[in-house]
């Protein structure tokens, strides 16, 4: 798998690939890749792959694809704090456009990292799409800022302290023990990140809102390295505005 | 999990019985069983002992209870500020301030609630640590900032937002004012003035070594009155302000500093001017 990523992204830079692409899709279409390689290298270690394995068969058990919230459904409104301290409103936001809420793990999570960064490149063509992108992170004491920082992002990261609008939204689980184990051992303290005891992560889950709140897509999965591509996203930005 | 599940385990964590809970629900008890079993299933374990008429919390129950109420809260929440955001609804901040506490270090996180609900009235009761969380219990108070050296009970939540240190405040033109930092021994010959309400510096450096006390019960503008007019020293906080021509010095020996917490009752319900005030003190991290 890691030979896969590396492929992909030497596929990439071959100069015939840039003629048979629009403009700028080109670096944002190999976040699967990427995330397939880091995958493969952290599966080499069989502590890390029972962890990862338990996790995904729990999640897979207790059937988030049906409770989640669905395209169709209002997406709940919501004010959460933003990295640099102010609420942000959804209703507010919304209003001028659709909205991308993508729910993220947290700073420390290397998958995460990758989306990050595929979104923070993939940024204009979302804009021009006309949306506005949310990124949602557990994690609290200035961690939002943290994680938008590292990464130059910017688009909003609001911390969803308590994981409320996670829950709202159906995405919420809490860690199993194998994969909580391994995240003590790495001194991964989340009751000091998040500032709430409970080791609760959503899934990676990104929706787009319709200015009238109601969800118009949606990506879930129960695996964390599962997670949409940014060219999808700007691809159903650009659908609902030809539909418009 | 889902949103509802967690809702009916809350729900009966508070009446302890399937049927009232599931009609307070406004579900079938079968579907509210159901729906128990599932959350069960993903803790890993009972959360609930069932005996014919005893329904009780196991031991993961109740270690899984506050955080899932917490959640529950964020939840409600996050949607009630949406809404009370457009119905522009009146609300009142109530923040307790410990010893020696000021409200410099939040006022930019009460100036975005303001601006977020523009009909909220804040208001700030200063007290010691006892009388605060007297008031946050008897809901007299929606959070209190307080030192980390309190005792505080078990119900409280609590996050650490910043530490402070002490200052000496010193008269204009003391012989001290030279010095970029002070010691114990550098006040062996002051008068220190000491009141309840000015952080406990002076209480925890009289406890290490002899001190020349005066004391003095007034708030923190009093006291710096009382420098001025020349009766003595005092040690406040590094957040604090202090208004020229008064002069404050770091004092670094022995290290008074404190952590000011922010404590809340754990599993009540804030309005939606509180429940952000909480939620932007956490997001953030105060320098």
């Amino acid at each position: 798998m890691g030979n896969k990523g590396d492929t992909a992204r030497a596929a990439a830079r071959m100069p015939g690939r840039h003629k048979i692409q629009p403009a700028g899709v080109r670096k944002i279409d190999n976040l699967t890749a990427r995330l397939e390689a880091l995958l493969a290298s952290r599966r080499e270690n069989a502590g890390w792959n029972a962890a990862y394995e338990e996790m995904v068969a729990a999640l897979a058990r207790t059937g988030f694809m049906d409770h989640a919230l669905k395209t169709g459904e209002v997406f709940p409104d919501f004010m959460l704090p933003n990295a640099e301290g102010r609420l942000v409103s959804l209703a507010e936001i919304r209003a001028a456009g659709p909205v991308v809420i993508s729910f993220f793990r947290g700073e420390w999570c290397p998958f995460c990292r990758l989306m990050l960064a595929a979104l923070a490149a993939a940024l204009p063509e979302i804009e021009a799409a006309g949306g506005t992108l949310l990124a949602l992170t557990p994690e609290t004491g200035g961690l939002p800022l943290d994680m938008k920082t590292y990464h130059k992002a910017k688009f909003e990261v609001l911390a969803d302290v308590d994981c409320g609008v996670g829950l709202a939204a159906g995405v919420i689980f809490t860690v199993p023990k194998l994969y909580r184990a391994r995240l003590v051992a790495a001194k991964l303290n989340f009751p000091e990140r998040h500032g709430n005891g409970g080791w609760f992560l959503p899934i990676p889950a990104t929706y787009i809102i319709r200015p009238d709140g109601v969800i118009a897509w949606r990506f879930l999965d129960v695996d964390f390295s599962h997670r949409p591509e940014p060219a999808d996203i700007v691809a159903a930005l650009r659908t609902m505005r030809a539909q418009a | 999990m889902e949103l509802s599940q967690v809702r009916y385990f809350v729900t009966l964590c508070r009446t302890l019985n399937f049927t009232r809970a599931a009609a307070q629900c406004q579900v079938t008890q079968p579907a509210f069983t159901r729906a128990i079993q599932r959350l069960e299933d993903e803790f890993g374990g009972a959360l609930i002992f069932r005996e014919r008429s005893l329904t009780q919390l196991t031991e993961l129950g109740r270690a899984v209870r506050p955080h899932l109420e917490a959640m529950l809260d964020a939840a409600d929440a996050a949607r009630s500020t949406a809404d009370a955001k457009a119905g522009r609804r009146a609300e009142v901040l109530k923040i307790g301030l410990g010893p020696g506490i000021g409200a410099g270090e939040i006022g930019g996180v009460i100036h975005e609630v303001t601006r977020a609900l523009p009909e909220v009235t804040i208001h700030f009761e200063e007290a010691g640590p006892a009388a605060l969380i007297e008031s946050m219990l008897t809901d007299k108070l929606d959070c209190a900032l307080l030192p980390d050296f309190c005792d505080l009970p078990e119900r409280l939540n609590r996050w650490t937002l910043y530490r402070d240190n002490a200052v000496a405040v010193l008269p204009p033109g003391h012989r001290l004012a030279g010095r970029n930092a002070l010691t114990a021994g550098d006040l062996a010959d002051e008068t220190i003035l000491h009141s309840e309400y000015c952080g406990g510096f002076a209480t925890r450096l009289a406890a290490t070594c002899p001190l020349r006390l005066q004391r003095c019960h007034g708030a923190t503008a009093q006291m710096l009155d009382l420098v001025a007019a020349g009766i003595g020293i005092a040690l406040l906080s590094d957040r604090l302000r202090i208004p020229p021509p008064l002069a404050a010095r770091p004092f670094t020996d022995p290290d008074l500093s404190r952590a000011i917490l922010l404590a809340v009752v754990a599993g009540r319900p804030l309005n939606p001017a509180a429940g952000n005030f909480l939620k932007l003190c956490r997001a953030r991290r105060f320098a």
